[in-house]
C-alpha cells in the first residue's frame, strides 16, 4: 500500500481554502451568470419562501432540475438563491432531521420556465411558485475542425422570409440597410442604436391570395425582388426609389422555376482555405424537422468538410450572396415558430 | 418583432452520421388525394345542427375546420362554409365526403388537391388501411399505437393532452361521503393502466392538467396505496355498493374500469363497472342543454371521463375542464383568467384534487397512422385542428 506522500494534508488543506474562498464567486459575479430577468424571478421566489418558511430560519436545500436549463444554469440559479435568503436572514444547513427543507425544482410550462420550491417541515409542506422567461439566451457550442462553418442570425420576425440582404445605405454614409422580401411586402430597416428600426416597407400587390408556399427572392446589386406574382424594382440604397407590383403569373411553372434553387438546397461558396469553391447543402428532412447545413467540395463527395450546422427548424432558402463569400438562409425555428435570417460563411481554422 | 443586430454567432458540435453524398431535401409539391378515414358518423355538416354524441362533435369540428376560415370566441365556426382551405365537393351523409382544395384561401391554397373521407370506420378497419395503404391519414386509439407500428404502420403521436379521470357524479348519497372517494381515489394502480392497458402509450396523472403544460404536474401523486384505502374503506360503516359507469364504445374506458374495479376489490371496496349507452352518455356529458345528472337510467356513482385540452396554455385547459366538470360533479374551483400566474394555476387545480370529486387517472396522447407518401405533416397543438392543408403528398411513394 501506498504511504501518501509527505506534506498531502497541508496541502489538501491550502487548496480546500483557495477553493473556498475563490470558488464562490461573489454577488456581483453571480449576477453576471445569470440573467436579470432571471434574478428578478428568483428574488420574488427568496420572498416567497422567506414568507411561508417563517419561522424557520434554516434549512436544507435540494435542487432538482426536471427542465431544459443546463447545468451551468442550474449552479447559477442555486448560487444566486442561496444568496437571496443568505440576505433576506436565513442560512443553509446540510439535510438534518428535524430542521425544515427546502426543495427547489426547476420546471417548466408551455410558456415558461416555473420555478418551484416546497419548505417542508415536519408533516407540513407549503408550495411557492414562481415563473421566468424561457428563450432568453441562446448558447453557441465550438468546434474546431480545420474549416468551421459559422452562423450568424441577423433578423427573425414571426412573418414569414423569402429573402433578405444587406446594401449600403445610400443616404447615410458607413450605414447599412437590412431588406427583408416577405409574401405581401418588402422592408427596408436602418441600423441606428445597435438596432435595426422600420424605415419604409411597401406592399407588394398579388391578384389572387399567395400560395402556401410562395417563393421569392432578391438581387440586390440589380435592385429587384423577384415573386411568382410580384416584383419590386429600384435602387435598394434607396428605399424612396423603390416601386411594387402585380405581374401576371403561370403558378405551376413559374414555382418550379421559383423554387429550383430551394428545392435543390445548394448554394456554391468560394473557399478562402483550400482555393477550391465549396458546395453547402441542406439536409433531407421536410417542413417539420430540424436542419443543418454542411460543406462538401464537390457534388459527389460522400463526407463533408466541415462539422454541419445545426438549425432548430426548416431551411426554406438558401442563396449564395453577391460577393460569394457567405450564403443568406432563411430558416423556421419549430421551438419559437419564428421566421429566421441568417448568414453562413466559411473560416479557416487550425 | 425582435430585433437582434448581428449578435449570434453559432460554433456547431454535433457529428451526423447520416451524412452521405448530396440528397435532395424535400421539399413541397402539390396534387394528389388524401385518404382519410374517422371512427364518427357525421350526419350534418350544417352549423345549426348538432351533433348528436360527443364523438361526432369532434370530428365534426375537425371537418369544419378545413371547412371555415374563421371561428368565434367559443369555438364555433363562423362565416361561409368553404371559405377555409377546402370545400365540400362530395357529400353522402354519414358514410363519406370529398373536399376540394380552395384556390382562393387566404393562406394560401392547400398542396392537395382533395381529401376523401371514409366515416364510421372501426378502429381495426383503420390500421388495416393503413397498413395496406388504403388510407393515407387515420386516428389510431393510443392504447393501439404500439400495436400499430409493430405491424409496420408509421405512427405520430403527440404529447399527451387528453386526461381520462374518474368524475365522481354529484346527488349521488354514497360518494358524499370524501372518505368514500378518497379510499376509491388511492387505491387505484395508474402505473398499471399505463403499462399494461395503454402499452406506455401515456403517463399517470395525478393533476388536471400535464407537465409540460404547467411544469406544476409532479406536485401531484400519482401513487397508489391500497394499504390506506383498505384502512379508510374499513372505517366507513355500513360499506357502500358503487357503480362506476364507462362508454359502452370506449373500449379503452371499459377495460380502465375494469382495472379500477380490481383495484378496489383488493381493498376490500364493493365497486362494480356498468356500460353506460350513447345515449344516456349525452346527458351526463353535458352534451345536451340542461345536463341531467340525477337521471336515474345512467345508475353510476361515478363514472369515465375523458377531458381534451383546449389549448397549451394551462389557465385556458384548466377553464375549460371546470366548465365541462362543472355540471357533473361538485368542483371546487373557478375559471381563471388566461394571464393567470403559474401558482394560481396551481393553486386552482390542487383546490379541486383536493374536493376529491375528479379523479386524474392517466394522460393519453393524439396517435395518428400515417402512410409512407404523406409529408409535412406536423402534430396539432392541444385545441388546434388538423393541419392538412400544410400536408402534401410525396409522389416518389405512390399509393396502391
Amino acid at each position: 500500500m501506498r504511504r501518501l506522500p509527505r506534506l498531502f494534508f497541508l496541502r489538501a488543506i491550502i487548496v480546500v481554502t483557495f477553493l473556498t474562498l475563490t470558488g464562490w464567486p461573489s454577488r456581483a459575479q453571480s449576477t453576471l451568470q445569470v440573467p436579470p430577468e432571471w434574478n428578478k424571478a428568483l428574488d420574488t421566489l427568496a420572498e416567497k419562501i422567506a414568507a411561508t418558511a417563517k419561522p424557520a430560519r434554516t434549512f436544507s436545500l435540494d435542487v432538482r432540475n426536471i427542465s431544459s436549463l443546463n447545468a451551468g444554469d442550474v449552479s447559477g440559479l442555486r448560487q444566486t438563491l442561496v444568496e437571496d435568503l443568505t440576505g433576506l436572514g436565513f442560512s443553509m444547513t446540510q439535510k438534518v432531521p428535524g430542521e425544515a427543507q427546502l426543495q427547489l425544482t426547476l420546471s417548466e410550462s408551455a410558456e415558461d420556465y416555473v420555478w418551484v420550491a416546497e419548505i417542508r417541515h415536519g408533516e407540513a409542506r407549503e408550495v411557492v411558485i414562481v415563473s421566468a422567461v424561457r428563450n432568453l439566451v441562446e448558447k453557441a457550442g465550438a468546434g474546431k475542425p480545420s474549416l468551421t462553418l459559422q452562423r450568424k442570425l441577423v433578423w427573425e420576425q414571426d412573418e414569414r422570409i423569402l429573402d433578405f440582404g444587406l446594401v449600403p445605405n445610400g443616404n447615410a454614409a458607413g450605414a447599412s440597410i437590412l431588406v427583408v422580401l416577405q409574401p405581401d411586402k418588402i422592408a427596408f430597416y436602418d441600423h441606428r442604436a445597435e438596432a435595426w428600426h422600420l424605415n419604409r416597407e411597401i406592399a407588394i400587390p398579388h391578384a389572387r391570395p399567395v400560395q402556401r408556399n410562395v417563393g421569392g427572392r432578391m438581387d440586390l446589386q440589380a435592385g429587384t425582388a423577384t415573386l411568382v406574382d410580384g416584383v419590386c424594382v429600384g435602387e435598394f440604397q434607396r428605399p424612396e426609389t423603390v416601386t411594387c407590383k402585380s405581374v401576371p403569373s403561370v403558378p405551376d411553372a413559374d414555382l418550379a422555376l421559383m423554387q429550383g434553387n430551394i428545392v435543390e438546397g445548394h448554394a456554391a461558396l468560394a473557399s478562402n482555405c483550400s482555393g477550391s469553391p465549396l458546395l453547402l447543402s441542406t439536409g433531407p428532412g421536410d417542413w417539420t424537422e430540424p436542419d443543418f447545413i454542411q460543406a462538401y467540395e464537390d457534388r459527389n463527395q460522400r463526407e463533408p468538410i466541415a462539422q454541419p450546422i445545426q438549425f432548430p427548424g426548416p431551411i426554406l432558402a438558401l442563396w449564395p450572396s453577391e460577393d460569394g463569400k457567405t450564403a443568406r438562409v432563411v430558416s423556421r425555428n419549430l421551438q419559437t415558430g419564428a421566421y429566421e435570417a441568417s448568414t453562413v460563411s466559411v473560416s479557416c481554422g487550425d | 418583432m425582435k430585433l437582434r443586430p448581428f449578435l449570434y454567432l453559432a460554433a456547431i458540435s454535433v457529428v451526423l452520421s447520416a451524412a452521405g453524398p448530396l440528397r435532395p431535401a424535400r421539399r413541397p409539391r402539390y396534387g394528389g388525394t388524401l385518404r382519410v378515414e374517422i371512427g364518427a358518423i357525421v350526419h350534418s355538416l350544417d352549423p345549426a345542427v348538432a351533433a348528436a354524441n360527443p364523438e361526432e362533435a369532434g370530428a365534426k369540428a375537425e371537418l369544419d375546420a378545413l371547412l371555415y376560415d374563421q371561428h368565434s370566441e367559443d369555438g364555433t365556426f363562423v362565416g361561409t362554409a368553404g371559405s377555409g382551405a377546402f370545400r365540400v365537393s362530395a357529400w353522402e351523409a354519414g358514410k363519406s365526403a370529398v373536399f376540394a382544395a380552395n384556390e382562393d384561401y387566404r393562406e394560401g391554397r392547400p398542396f392537395v388537391d382533395s381529401i376523401e373521407i371514409q366515416m364510421g370506420r372501426s378502429a381495426h378497419d383503420r390500421m388495416l388501411d393503413l397498413e395496406l395503404n388504403k388510407a393515407d391519414f387515420a386516428q389510431i386509439p393510443a392504447e393501439l399505437a404500439r400495436q400499430a407500428a409493430d405491424r409496420g404502420v408509421r405512427v405520430s403521436a403527440s404529447r399527451p393532452n387528453e386526461l381520462l379521470a374518474l368524475v365522481f357524479l354529484m346527488g349521488r348519497g354514497a360518494t358524499e361521503n370524501a372518505r368514500v372517494r378518497e379510499a376509491i381515489a388511492r387505491c387505484i394502480n395508474r402505473a398499471a393502466i399505463v403499462n399494461f392497458i395503454l402499452q406506455k402509450e401515456g403517463e399517470p396523472a395525478g393533476g388536471l392538467l400535464p407537465q409540460w403544460s404547467s411544469g406544476t404536474a409532479f406536485l401531484f401523486s400519482t401513487e397508489a396505496d391500497a394499504r390506506s384505502a383498505k384502512e379508510i374503506w374499513a372505517q366507513i360503516s355500513p360499506s357502500p355498493k358503487l357503480v362506476l359507469g364507462y362508454d359502452s364504445a370506449d373500449a379503452l374506458e371499459q377495460s380502465v374500469a375494469e382495472r379500477i374495479v380490481v383495484d378496489a376489490k383488493e381493498a376490500g371496496i364493493s365497486l362494480v363497472s356498468r356500460a353506460i349507452p350513447a345515449s344516456e352518455k349525452a346527458n351526463v356529458h353535458g352534451g345536451s342543454e340542461s345536463p341531467t345528472p340525477h337521471n336515474e337510467a345512467i345508475h353510476a356513482d361515478a363514472r369515465l371521463v375523458r377531458l381534451r385540452m383546449a389549448s397549451p396554455l394551462p389557465s385556458v385547459s384548466l377553464a375549460a375542464f371546470i366548465d365541462r366538470l362543472g355540471p357533473l360533479a361538485v368542483i371546487n374551483g373557478s375559471p381563471l383568467p388566461k394571464s393567470a400566474s403559474p401558482e394560481d394555476v396551481y393553486d386552482s387545480e390542487r383546490s379541486i384534487i383536493n374536493g376529491g370529486s375528479v379523479v386524474p387517472l392517466v394522460w393519453l396522447p393524439q396517435v395518428y397512422g400515417l402512410s409512407a407518401r404523406v409529408r409535412d405533416w406536423k402534430q396539432p397543438a392541444a385545441g388546434e385542428s388538423w393541419p392538412l392543408a400544410d400536408v402534401w403528398l410525396d409522389s416518389t411513394t405512390d399509393a396502391h
